[in-house]
């Protein structure tokens, strides 16, 4: 977990939104606007926004009010979102449950953190090399 | 060096091109029952319908031009025939042209017209449905050249606009859907689709273990949707790679994984 550590200092974005579903999808557009400036592929775009959809919904579950927080570090072709809300801790069983085998298959690195009464989790993106040819 | 006979008169065209003369002559003679002044009403009828069977084969060889885009090949026909029902209703047999000349571009332009307006859930404006287009084959031919997918920058270059033009065309094509979704279902005799080629995949999923509680879920989704799932978190397949396996285009393999992945969670909470 070394290499998120990356996600530590000021965000270089933020964007807080009510904790509703209803707001995914302008956090999912933001992603992909800012994987695009990193030069993502497009399979890393789709992967990206997916990916960030299925953490909304793990934050949101418990959560009842307040907002919903998305932070984002850009690095030089690497992303790390950061997405929380209040609520109560969520029971996860990483190796069991479907949406976390989504996110792990998706991003580089996932973790879900509880602080207080806030549930957050960690997102990085690596973006594969622009090799050309196969 | 070998000389080619000229087109058309090579001995294998001769069969084709004499039942194309033979069409022809039916075309006209059915219209002439049609726009004579002294035909019966029965008469007409039986000439408009006997254009409309005889012409059938125009609307599928059209609609087979828009396969693999998303669409139902049966919807496509049949939104092509009504182009064809406007062609036998408008043709003029004075002009001088031969009915399948006139008729192509109505039945197309109906097709067309059915990806234009039927297909956007939401309105789309008409200069980000075009710029969706040019980015779906600027793509396909970049994925082929680089060996992967392309950015948002390469693609920008590639057909001249902004990088935030792209991403604003591949935002809206969220709000494409495409009636497909809710087909797929082969039982009803009709040609092959898609499905029909992908169903060996079934075997495989078979041994994938599933979490209990998912599984029904899983169970219950489109053969096509289910396949999608697998590849892309079982098999771990980029979109692009699984558009390839599965015969259609990334986009449409981004929304149909969008689609189930909502679909699933919503099930899941019930």
């Amino acid at each position: 977990m070394s290499s998120m550590s990356t996600a530590s200092g000021r965000p270089h974005v933020e964007l807080r939104l009510p904790a509703d579903s209803a707001f995914v999808s302008v956090l999912r557009t933001t992603s992909a606007g800012l994987a695009a400036r990193l030069d993502f592929t497009l399979d890393d775009i789709e992967d990206l926004r997916m990916a960030v959809g299925e953490a909304c919904a793990i934050v949101l579950t418990g959560a009842t009010e307040g907002d919903l927080l998305a932070e984002f570090w850009l690095e030089q072709r690497t992303m790390t979102v950061r997405v929380s809300a209040p609520g109560a801790p969520t029971e996860l069983d990483p190796e069991e449950d479907f949406a976390w085998q989504v996110l792990t298959t998706l991003a580089s690195e996932a973790k879900l953190e509880h602080t207080g009464d806030t549930v957050a989790l960690s997102l990085q993106f690596a973006a594969l090399p622009l090799e050309t040819g196969v | 060096m070998t000389t080619q006979p000229p087109r058309g008169e090579s001995p294998v065209d001769l069969p084709r091109s004499a039942a194309l003369e033979e069409s022809r002559k039916r075309n006209a003679a059915l219209f002439t029952i049609l726009r004579a002044a002294d035909s019966t009403e029965n008469e007409r009828r039986f000439a408009r319908d006997h254009l409309i069977s005889l012409n059938l084969p125009l609307v599928e060889h059209c609609a087979r031009r828009f396969r693999n885009r998303g669409e139902p090949h049966e919807d496509l026909v049949q939104v092509g025939t009504i182009g064809l029902l406007k062609a036998v209703d408008r043709f003029d047999t004075d002009r001088g042209v031969e009915f399948s000349t006139y008729a192509t571009p109505t039945v197309i332009g109906e097709i067309k017209r059915h990806f234009r307006d039927k297909g956007w859930a939401i309105r789309v404006p008409r200069r980000l449905q075009e710029l969706r287009l040019q980015i779906g084959s600027a793509s396909a031919l970049l994925t082929q050249s680089l060996g992967r997918s392309p950015t948002p920058r390469e693609l920008a270059e590639r057909i001249g606009c902004t990088v935030e033009e792209i991403v604003e065309a591949l935002e809206s094509g969220s709000a494409y859907a495409t009636l497909s979704l809710d087909a797929g279902d082969s039982s009803d005799g009709g040609t092959a689709s898609m499905l029909d080629a992908i169903g060996a995949e079934d075997e495989q999923l078979e041994h994938v273990e599933i979490r209990e509680s998912i599984k029904p879920l899983l169970d219950a989704l489109e053969a096509r949707e289910k396949t999608i799932l697998m590849l892309r978190f079982f098999r771990n397949m980029t979109q692009s790679q699984i558009a390839e396996e599965v015969g259609i285009s990334q986009m449409h393999v981004s929304r149909l994984l969008n689609r189930t992945l909502a679909h699933l969670r919503t099930a899941l909470e019930d």
